[in-house]
This record gives C-alpha cells, structure tokens and sequence, in this order.
C-alpha cells in the first residue's frame, strides 16, 4: 500500500496530477471560508454557534461543506450544478431532442454538458436569491437575534447574489479543470471534500458530548459501515458474453469471450439524493408561505420534517428504492444494450441474440437491483437510528453514515481506480490487489 | 472606495460568469458523477481553451482582490 503510494508521487505526470488536484482543492476551500461582501462575519459566527442545522438545509449544507451556513463565496457549492445535471437527465426521457441529442455520441453529449451548464448559472442565480432574501428575512438561521446583513438595502443584496452566482460557476471551472488535468471525477471530488471536511469537527462534537467511549464506538461502527459498503459497492453480477469469429479481409477478429458487468448498485447514490430533495421540498414550501401553523404545515413539521418520525423514515426508504428503479431503467437502457451486442456478433450463451437477450438482461437487472435499492435505503436510514447521538436535524450530516458515506466511498474508490489505471501505465503494483 | 469597489465585484462577476460559460464543458454531467460511468480524457486543450484559461484566471484574481478588500473595508 505504502510503495505505491511512493510510486503514485514518483511518477512525474501522475505527480503533477495528483498535485494540480491538491492545489485547486485548497483554492476552494480558502473560498468556502471567505465571506460574501455585506455580509457581517462575527454575527454569522455567533449565529452559527448556537444554530443547529435544522431542518431545510440540511442536504445543502452537506453539499456545500458548511459553507452555505457562513455565506461565503462559495456558499452554493456544487449544489445548482447537480440540480441542474439531474434535471436535464430527467428531461432526456421527456424531451425528443434531448434523446436525440444522447444518442449522437460525443458532440451531442458536449451539447447536453453545456445545455447543463447554462442551467447551472440559471439554478445559482435562483437559489442565491432565496438564501440572500431568507437571510435578510432572519429564516435562516431560525431566530437568531444578529443581523446577518447588517446594511440590508437592495444594493448590498444584489451584490451578495451576483458575487454568490460567480462563485458557483467558478466552482463549475474548478470542477470542469480537475475533471481534466487532475485525477478523478472533478465534481464529485469536489463533493467528497465537502463532506470530508465536517468529519473532524462532528467528531469533536460527538467527542466532547458523549465522551471517549462512544467516540470509539461510533468510530469502529463508521468503519465496519464504510467496509460493508465498500463490499456492495464493488459486487456485481458478470453475465458472459460470447463474440462470433469473423474474418474481414486477411484479418481475423472477435472470437472473444468477455462479460457484461452489473453491478449490484447500478445507481450510485443518486436515488438517495433524489429522495432527500423531494423530501425537503414541502418543508421548503411550508416556510416559505410564512411560518403560521396552519393544519398541513403542522402535518408536515410531524411526519416529513421530524427525522426521528416512523413516518419519515419509511417514506424516505420506498422513495429510495422507486428511485433506484426508476434511475436505473432511464440510465440502462436493455434494448440499447441487446442491440449493441447483436451488432458485433455477441451473444449471451444459451440466449438468443435480439429481444430475448434484452428480456434476459431486463430479468437479471430487475432481481439484482432489489438487494441494491434495499440496501441504499438501509444505509441512508441508518443515522437516523442514531439521533440521540448526533442532534436531530444532523443525520445527514452524520459522516458515519448515510449519504455521506456512500458519496465518500463512491468517489474514493473512483478516484484510486483511476489513479491506479495511470499507475499500470509504468508498473503493476497498485493499490487495489 | 467602497463604491468603486462594490462596482468592481459587479463587474468581474459577471465577466467571470460568461468566461466560465465559454468553455469547453467537461465532465459529462451526471452519469459520471458519483462513480460509475467511463472516462474519456482525450484530446488536449486547444489554444483557445489555454487563452481563455489565462483570462479566467486573470479576472478571478481582480474578483478575489474586490471581495477581500471589501470584507476589509467593512471591519474598519
């Protein structure tokens, strides 16, 4: 493990890599602790101190590292490009031209990424707003006393906006060059450090309320979690996929026998995602509207909002598994899949090639996506099991747990594989044997 | 001061936005996301993207050096 880590730094291109990485890392994390202008740092302190993220922003807060709740710079984080990136994956299924623009290849694709990213400035623009307009209300931080904008004219206010949309789509850039000259998924490494980065202060939250004990404990149950997720995240079903010989001129080609991966989790966390939003999409509502006590709003604080509530937990668990099925039939598509192989002379052994191999590969998908959805849905819950622990409201922020760890974990293993595929480019000793 | 610094913010902020909306976009929007999904980091950057990259850098640093000095100015 340690020589290749001394490997990885020893390879200069792969050193420079893994160095641009490190650099623009801490680029945005110097601007996720720099305020906004017009906005009063030691108030937002004080205000932070004694606010338990609560309730809506729970999902954002995590996205954006904390940042969000410091108004900083970079206070949106990645969240608009996600939102923006889920909705245009959604309107694929919706619109003609968007599936039309899919399956051209590369050029339609470059055109979705920038149908994507004019949606990205878009989303900033809109949230930035709500959060400026919340914060000058005083709903952000539930009664804080403080001022959070103290010179709350219409000027200040646009400014704030403005400056917080530039500095999402710098944190696109930022994203968009590490995807490009560093190593990894730029965005979701993005993410990863967000999320990284609370661990040691909710560590030493857990630490200082609860003790030495419990720290150990919920150290060696976040390890035996993060294994076992790492255990499902890597298991797949490998169906065998044999290629026809063939000769084309002089040449003889195929002939091959490979498999067809499916991975047990062929989602990623993307449904959990999904499920959080729309699950804090109505709370959302309801304090918009304004904070009266209206029988539904009422309906919601107890049954969606209250984390701790039976209620919550099982609609959030169906949600997660409608989610993985719904998001794996749009992403998989069998068809595309049975066609492809038919083209270059494949077939699945003992199953004809055409619509009975697509309705073998829709079977197989089907059943091995109910232990993957049951088991996203167990892991996103399982914080919520633990809420004498963390304060409620903090459960998804709860590193040991839940969506933080299936991100973490999802875009850790990406990451190394990938430095690991540059690595077997000079030696073979990597880091997964 | 303030004034023209508040201007300056405006401006490189939005300079900033539609610089970053020139480029190329990379990263291939969600399936990528999140693991799962193949890469494909061909093809270097043109001569443009270098550019563009030097202008973006360029107009960051003077929205970085507004922001600071306003927070600057507003403690004292």
């Amino acid at each position: 493990m340690l020589s290749a880590f001394r490997s990885a730094l020893a390879t200069p291109d792969l050193r420079r890599k893994i160095l641009f990485t490190l650099g623009i890392v801490i680029a945005y994390r110097i601007g996720a602790t720099l305020p906004s202008p017009g906005v009063s740092y030691p108030n937002v302190q004080k205000c932070v101190a004694d606010f338990e993220n609560q309730g809506v922003y729970q999902l954002l807060s995590l996205f954006s590292g904390g940042a969000l709740l410091k108004l900083s710079v970079f206070a949106l984080g990645i969240m608009p490009y996600i939102t923006a990136s889920i909705i245009i994956q959604l309107l694929t299924v919706v619109i003609p031209r968007f599936e039309q623009l899919k399956k051209e290849g590369q050029s339609g694709q470059n055109k979705l990424t920038q149908y994507t990213r004019y949606l990205t400035v878009a989303l900033a623009i809109l949230q930035a707003t709500g959060i400026v307009a919340m914060a000058d209300r005083g709903q952000l931080f539930g009664n804080c006393a403080e001022k959070v904008i103290p010179d709350s004219t219409v000027w200040t206010l646009a400014i704030v906006v403005i400056v917080m949309t530039a500095g999402t789509s710098l944190i696109m850039w930022l994203g968009e060059l590490i995807t490009e000259r560093g190593i990894g998924n730029g965005m979701s490494l993005l993410i990863f450090v967000n999320i990284a980065a609370r661990i040691p202060a909710e560590g030493g939250n857990i630490l200082s309320s609860h003790g030495g004990v419990v720290f150990g404990v919920i150290c060696v149950v976040g390890l035996v979690i993060i294994a076992s997720v790492i255990f499902v995240e890597q298991g797949q079903r490998r169906i065998p996929v044999q290629y026809a010989k063939r000769m084309i001129g002089r040449r003889m080609y195929g002939g091959t026998s490979t498999y067809l991966p499916l991975k047990v989790n062929q989602a990623g966390v993307i449904p959990v995602i999904f499920a959080s939003s729309l699950l804090y999409l109505p709370d959302l509502i309801s304090r918009l509207v304004g904070n009266g006590s209206a029988g539904w709003q009422r309906f919601i604080a107890t049954y969606l909002v209250d984390q701790g509530n039976p209620v919550h937990i099982l609609a959030y668990f169906a949600l997660i598994i409608f989610f993985t099925y719904f998001y794996i039939t749009i992403t998989f598509n069998v068809n595309e899949r049975a066609d492809e192989m038919k083209k270059f002379g494949g077939f699945i052994p003992g199953i004809r090639p055409g619509r009975p191999t697509s309705e073998y590969l829709s079977h197989v998908l089907s059943r091995i996506t109910l232990p993957g959805s049951i088991y996203l849905g167990i892991v996103a819950i399982l914080p919520n099991f633990f809420l004498s622990l963390t304060g409620s409201g903090q459960n998804q922020n709860f590193p040991f747990g839940g969506t933080a760890v299936l991100i973490m974990v999802g875009v850790g293993l990406d990451t190394v594989k990938q430095i690991e595929s540059q690595l077997m480019q000079r030696n073979y000793e990597g880091f997964l044997r | 001061m303030i004034l023209a610094m508040q201007i300056g913010a405006i401006v490189t902020s939005l300079i900033l936005v539609v610089l970053v909306l020139l480029h190329r976009g990379r990263g291939g929007g969600l399936s990528s996301l999140f693991g799962g999904g193949m890469q494909s980091s061909l093809s270097g950057s043109s001569v443009v993207e270098k550019n563009l990259d030097r202008i973006t850098l360029f107009f960051g640093a003077i929205w970085l050096i507004c922001i600071i000095g306003l927070g600057l100015l507003a403690k004292v």
